[in-house]
């Protein structure tokens, strides 16, 4: 995916996003204070908020091979199963029961798989709409500060998932993370982002940030 | 007091008018729901201009008195209204075309409420997991699904409970257009209250069911944490 020329007033600053490129198969991280314009960005690039000019060429990506997380996810008022098979659904894709159960079982949500989702903890609520995200192998998973409620052991577990799933999928990542001191061993690139634009840019193909 | 019970729903004319009543506020809720439904999603989902007065507006008339609405239909169906050659005064169907005036606006409003503040998470929520327009739409009708059965709960209640209109409308015919209240209302008026007492116990217990049903689902709306 390349951006070129984004732009987007909000508030009293503009974002400006040059130029970016996130390829396959590679993890972005994208840092920055507050209010800098990170999930607006990332909201432009998923189709939510409409640039005031620049143009997001997913070259080849389909729409519905993108998705996006975020730290307050909309969970559907269903069971905790039937939030994560929703995309499965609409796609008319195969429902296969022993990986969801996998899923569910490796982030601690199978004891939950029949019980309200709106009833689970918030950082069970962010585990839930992560496994959402990545249950239909999208190309690319824009990730919105998703790991912001989990205790160490389970943001391992998420850091494991992503780098398994580029692997095995091949899809890019695009995540915003206040705890990039700990997801810097997994991006091969970081993006800093201040006051609408990016900054400085870090990283090598090793996934060692320099 | 089985035998009281007994003796009051078996009078026909007693009998007559729960029918009436549940034949007017069924039908007009079900009429009203089509259109207020679809009324409040639509203005949810369209901007255009005068937007906020037609809201202003749908609000005033969810506070109208039901009194007014049924003068204005009267005036419209009377022999030399507008309506007039339809023959709807002194019906049942006049009757529900006032109560559909009365109950449309509440509906809309309260659904145009609850579609403003859920389907905005909702649609983004549909766009990430890369829902078409007609699975996006089915996706809110759903998640909404809650509220849009307390709003036509609500409109059940205020159909079933309302008085004025139908008193104007109905011309409270004995056997025809009398309903449980305007039957209340007359029977109080003649000092006869064995049977006024009944209807409004029946009645009391009609708001309460609903009352019950409408707090089972808020429950499951606080329990949602999404909007």
């Amino acid at each position: 995916m390349r951006i070129t020329e984004l732009r987007k007033k909000v508030g009293g600053m503009e974002i400006h996003v040059p130029d970016l490129r996130i390829e396959s198969g590679r993890i972005h991280g994208l840092v920055g204070p507050n209010g800098c314009g990170k999930t607006t960005l990332l909201k432009m690039i998923m189709g939510i908020i409409r640039p005031d000019s620049g143009t997001v060429d997913f070259e080849g990506l389909r729409p519905t091979d993108i998705t996006m997380t975020s730290q307050r996810p909309y969970l559907m008022r269903a069971s905790v199963y039937d939030n994560i098979v929703y995309p499965l659904k609409i796609r008319g894709a195969g429902i296969d029961q022993g990986e969801i159960d996998d899923l569910l079982e490796r982030t601690g949500l199978l004891p939950h798989k029949h019980q309200y989702a709106g009833s689970l903890s918030s950082g069970e609520r962010q585990k839930l709409s992560f496994l959402r995200a990545i249950v239909f192998h999208p190309s690319m998973i824009l990730v919105d500060e998703t790991f912001s409620n989990l205790d160490p052991d389970s943001e391992a577990l998420f850091r494991e998932m992503i780098l398994e799933r580029r692997e095995k999928d091949g899809a890019a990542w695009l995540i915003v993370s206040h705890q990039w001191d700990r997801m810097n061993s997994i991006f091969d690139e970081i993006h800093h982002m201040e006051k609408g634009r990016i900054v400085k840019r870090d990283g090598n193909l090793n996934g060692a940030i320099k | 007091m089985l035998d009281w019970i007994r003796g009051v729903f078996s009078n026909p004319a007693v009998q007559s008018a729960v029918r009436v009543t549940f034949i007017m506020a069924f039908a007009s809720t079900a009429i009203s729901s089509g259109i207020g439904i679809a009324a409040g999603l639509w203005l949810q989902k369209h901007n255009f201009f005068g937007k906020r007065v037609i809201i202003r507006i749908n609000r005033t008339l969810m506070g109208v008195p039901p009194v007014v609405i049924g003068l204005l239909v009267y005036l419209l169906t009377m022999r030399g209204g507008p309506l007039g050659p339809l023959s709807l005064l002194f019906t049942v169907r006049g009757m529900i075309l006032a109560q559909v005036l009365i109950i449309t606006p509440i509906i809309s409003g309260m659904v145009y409420s609850y579609a403003a503040g859920a389907v905005p998470a909702i649609q983004e929520f549909a766009i990430t997991m890369g829902a078409d327009k007609r699975q996006t739409n089915r996706l809110i009708i759903s998640e909404l699904r809650n509220e849009i059965y307390f709003c036509i709960i609500a409109g059940f209640g205020r159909a079933i409970s309302e008085v004025g209109s139908v008193m104007l409308v109905g011309g409270n015919i004995k056997g025809h257009t009398r309903t449980m209240t305007t039957m209340i209302s007359l029977l109080k008026s003649q000092g006869i209250y064995s049977e006024g007492i009944g209807l409004g116990l029946m009645l009391l217990l009609i708001a309460f069911i609903l009352q019950t049903l409408g707090d089972y689902l808020r429950k499951e709306e606080v329990r949602n944490e999404n909007y």
